[in-house]
Formats: structure tokens, sequence, C-alpha cells
């Protein structure tokens, strides 16, 4: 990979060991990737924020690199945390772990990324269209390439971290149009309605994708939440990083490949995210975070109702939508729901606090819940889950 | 006569030590204790092995990017690898001798190498040399 002189002072230690191990990353990545250059970014997204998923182990790496002062070139925000510090009463009561997951938060904090605590920071300051980022978390990436029409890899935490503090990203993948090119038609032969159905048809595609690109043709309630629960559900199932909605798209010259899903694959995946029967002690919807038009579509569901007893209602934001759709919030918290930010709930903490069957109308959460969180999952729709909720 | 292994260099420096040589791709997080160095991915080969003071052969990582970092604190406790042999480098790893600073080499046909042998490894070079085989007759 090609550097220039500045870049090569950086990776010969002549800004200090904090960016000459990320720009070490970075090149390091770039060879094995056969990028041919570093190109800048418009902004990074770091994960790995949540002390949950990260432990002791990264706290020591992540500690040394703020101690010395590194700073962020680029505007960076920060996936969702373990905690909700504003609904204590709601979390898990350790003060080891509240103050390990503190920590965390503020070395990032001190590099100068932005607390969003969120895995929608897309809602909050969108990437304009063909600009490059550096993205980590996989279902913002799939929704950064898909519905943002910006170009990002998906990072893990260190490579999006190492991009942040260089301000670059090594060009290679989906950078470079010629790998943006759908490959793959996927027919889609139910029609779909709830967000809960495009969540299970993603699920379905990525396992059979893997990274390969697809575009869709049969999608008839192309709405953003439906792609959002797509995406995210793709990216966690494969290694998608990006999908068309329909077939208007750059693709592969000669014919491409075709898949077809029907209502028997449909139902099949639908059913398969679901591991048990049995009543749910956590109702939980916002995985990705919630928008504000679904947080709007909760409260239209609930209000006037009451959330029952044994059940915990969980709505899952962040703090900038929260405050956006104050209105909506208001209603569902009459009703007996949370409205959480900050958190959700396959990174924080559920079998601690009394959680064993999780309702839920995201793919992903039901996807990753059982190993992740080690609880029995029941996947359905929006509308279902807040029945259910209800007395 | 010792055994050369060409590979590719991906992290620099120069280690020898004993072999320690899986068939299955490993995950650090989760895969191994970051607190004894012990590899506990179910149904792994070396399942019960510990890496520290190995040079660790396998075909590739898998699973999440924060095994990086768990590399990284196996390496600064003094439980990690000495070196890293990949067949197939992938990104979870490579970060992982990168910021733990351990000389890694790619590329390289490790169902040549056995557990127990004395190998040298060669990050700067790219190159793998076998200096005594384990004795198999003991």
């Amino acid at each position: 990979m090609y550097l220039s002189r500045e870049e090569e002072r950086v990776l010969n230690g002549e800004e200090g060991w904090a960016y000459q191990v990320a720009m070490r990353i970075l090149v390091k990545l770039g060879d094995l990737f056969e990028a041919d250059k570093l190109i800048p970014i418009e902004s990074a997204h770091i994960s790995g924020v949540s002390y949950k998923t990260i432990g002791d182990a990264s706290i020591e790496f992540l500690e040394a690199l703020g101690e010395s002062g590194a700073k962020v070139k680029v505007r960076s925000t920060m996936n969702p945390a373990g905690i909700d510090y504003n609904h204590p009463e709601e979390m898990i009561r350790v003060p080891e772990i509240m103050e390990k997951q503190d920590r965390i938060i503020n070395i990032y904090k001190s590099m100068g990324i932005e607390t969003v605590l969120t895995c929608t920071p897309y809602y909050i300051n969108k990437p304009k269209e063909n600009t490059h980022l550096a993205w980590a978390e996989s279902s913002t990436v799939v929704y950064a390439n898909s519905i943002l029409h910006s170009w990002t890899n998906r990072e893990g935490g260190p490579s999006a971290l190492a991009a942040a503090l260089i301000g670059k990203t090594p060009n290679y993948g989906v950078h470079k149009p010629e790998n943006r090119l759908a490959k793959v038609l996927v027919k889609v032969k139910p029609r779909l309605k709830s967000e809960a159905e495009h969540g299970a048809l993603g699920a379905h595609v990525g396992k059979l994708l893997k990274d390969e690109i697809p575009c869709f043709s049969g999608l008839t309630h192309t709405r953003e939440t439906e792609l959002k629960h797509l995406g995210s559900a793709m990216a966690s199932t494969g290694m998608t990083s990006i999908f068309y909605p329909d077939t208007s798209c750059p693709r592969i010259s000669g014919e491409l490949e075709v898949v077809s899903v029907d209502v028997n694959d449909l139902k099949n995946t639908f059913d398969s995210l679901s591991t048990t029967n049995e009543s749910p002690d956590m109702v939980y919807i916002g995985c990705p975070h919630c928008s504000a038009e679904e947080v709007k579509r909760v409260a239209l569901k609930i209000e006037g109702r009451r959330v029952r007893r044994d059940v915990k209602l969980w709505i899952c934001t962040s703090r900038y939508v929260r405050k956006k759709a104050e209105r909506y919030v208001g209603i569902i918290e009459a009703a007996g729901g949370k409205v959480l930010s900050d958190t959700c709930a396959v990174v924080t903490w559920l079998k601690e606090i009394g959680i064993d069957v999780l309702m839920t109308n995201s793919a992903k959460t039901a996807y990753y819940a059982p190993t992740m969180n080690r609880v029995e999952t029941i996947f359905s729709s929006l509308d279902k889950c807040i029945e259910e909720a209800c007395e | 006569m010792p055994i050369v292994l060409k590979g590719r260099p991906i992290m620099g420096g120069r280690t020898r030590g004993r072999a320690l040589v899986s068939k299955d791709p490993l995950s650090f997080l989760g895969g191994v204790d970051p607190e004894t160095g012990r590899i506990i991915e179910k149904n792994h080969d070396l399942n019960g092995e510990k890496v520290g003071g190995a040079i660790l052969c396998f075909p590739h990582g898998h699973g999440s990017t924060v095994g990086s970092y768990v590399l990284y604190s196996l390496v600064r406790r003094g439980i990690g690898p000495k070196a890293i042999v990949n067949e197939k480098a992938d990104p979870v790893v490579v970060v992982g001798a990168v910021i733990a600073d351990v000389p890694m080499v790619d590329g390289v046909d490790i169902s040549k190498i056995r557990t127990g042998d004395l190998i040298e490894v060669n990050g700067d070079e790219g190159i793998v040399i076998i200096l005594e085989e384990r004795s198999s007759c003991t």
C-alpha cells in the first residue's frame, strides 16, 4: 500500500505510540486486503463499548491509548453501552460493573468520541451520499451503504478506532465502486407486511449469501423501518455489508444468480427465531435502536392501556431520539413501559436482572440473545409484542 | 537440516519456541480464557492447552473483533503466545498481533509443523524454520 511522507512519519512513531499503533493497524489491514492507499473518511463509528461484550481485556488496551493523549481526527460516535445510567432501577446493580462501564465510556470520550451511545448514529447526523466512512457495528454498516448510499467496509471495533485516530481508512472492499455491484437477485414471493417479516427475510438471506451482494425483487413495503430490520438481520446471520432493495442498481455484467424465497422459507426462518412457547418476562423493541417514527408507533398502539405487572416492556433508542419523541415517550411511560437509552437488550445483563424469556420484533436480537444473553426468545411483530405486554 | 517454510510477513520480530499446532480456526473472544491463557473453545482440538509461551499455529481466526483486545491482554499479562503462524491471516488476529506486538507470519502450510517442534518465526522476512522436530520415538 502506498503511504505519503506524512503517513510514513506517523507509522515510524514520530507522532507517538498511539498514532503509530493506529497507523500500523490500518497499514496491516490495507496490505492484507490489497488496498492501494489510505483515503480520508468523513466519520467513524466505534463498536466495543459495552463492558459486557468487551470485558477487562479491552480496557487495558483502550486505557493505554487514552493515557497517551490520542484524539480522533474526524467526527466519531460510539455504540451502546451496557448500562442506562438514567434508569438505574432497570439495570444490573453491581458497583464494579457500573464503575468499569463508566471507565470505558470515559476513555472513549477522552479521545473525542461523542457519547451518543447508539447503534443508529445516522438519526442524529446523517452522513452525505458517496462519502467514505469507517463504521463498525454491522447493522450500522449495512444501513449506511444500502439506505444512505455512503461507503463503509464492515469495520471491527479496533479498526474503526484506528481509522478515527488517523482520519483515514485503507481503500479496499466496498470503498471501490466495482465491489458494490449486485451479484444475486433475491426474488421474494410472499408479500411481506411487518418489520419482523422483513427481519426474518434478512436472517434467511444472510445465511444463504454470506458476503455476496444481493438486490431484491418483490419488496412492496420499502419503508425505512422495514429496510433497517432487513439489513440488520442480514448482517447478523451473514457477512453482508450492502444490499439493494430493488433491481434498479449497479450490477455485475452478465446474469445475476437467482435465489427465490417462498412462503415456507420465510415461515421456517420466522419460526426458527423463537426458542420457546412460554410467556415472556420482557418485551423488547429497539434493535436496532428505534427511530422517532417507531417510538410513535409503539405509543399509538399502547395509548390508554396498561403493561402487565409480570412483564417488563423496554423500548430502546438514542438519547437524541428519546428527546425528539418526548411526547410519545410520555405516553409509553404512562402505560408502564420504559423508554431506555444508551443501551439495548443484547449488550446489557438480562439474566442477571431476572429475565429468562425475551419477546422481540427484532430478528437480530432473536438471533443473538440465546447465546449472548442465555435467554429463550419469542420472535413476533411489533403489534403482537405490544399486545402481549399489555393487560 | 532445518526445514524452512516460506510465508508472508505480517508482523515483524524474530523469536523461537515450541510449536502449539491446531487444525481448527480459533476465536480469541470466548475461545481463550483471558485469565489463564487456556483454550476453552468447544470442540477445539487444542481445548485445555495453554497458549502462554508457545508459538501458536492455526489456520486462521474467527469470531468477534474484540478478540484482538484479548490477544493484547494475554501478551501484556505474560500468558500470551510468543508468535503466531497462520495459513490465512484474518483481520481479528492481525489487529491483535499488531497491538500486542507479536511476530506473525501467514501463508504457511502448518500441516508441516507438529506440536512440540522447536521452531523459529521470522516476522520480518515471513519465514518459519523448523529447527528441531519433536522426537517421535521417546
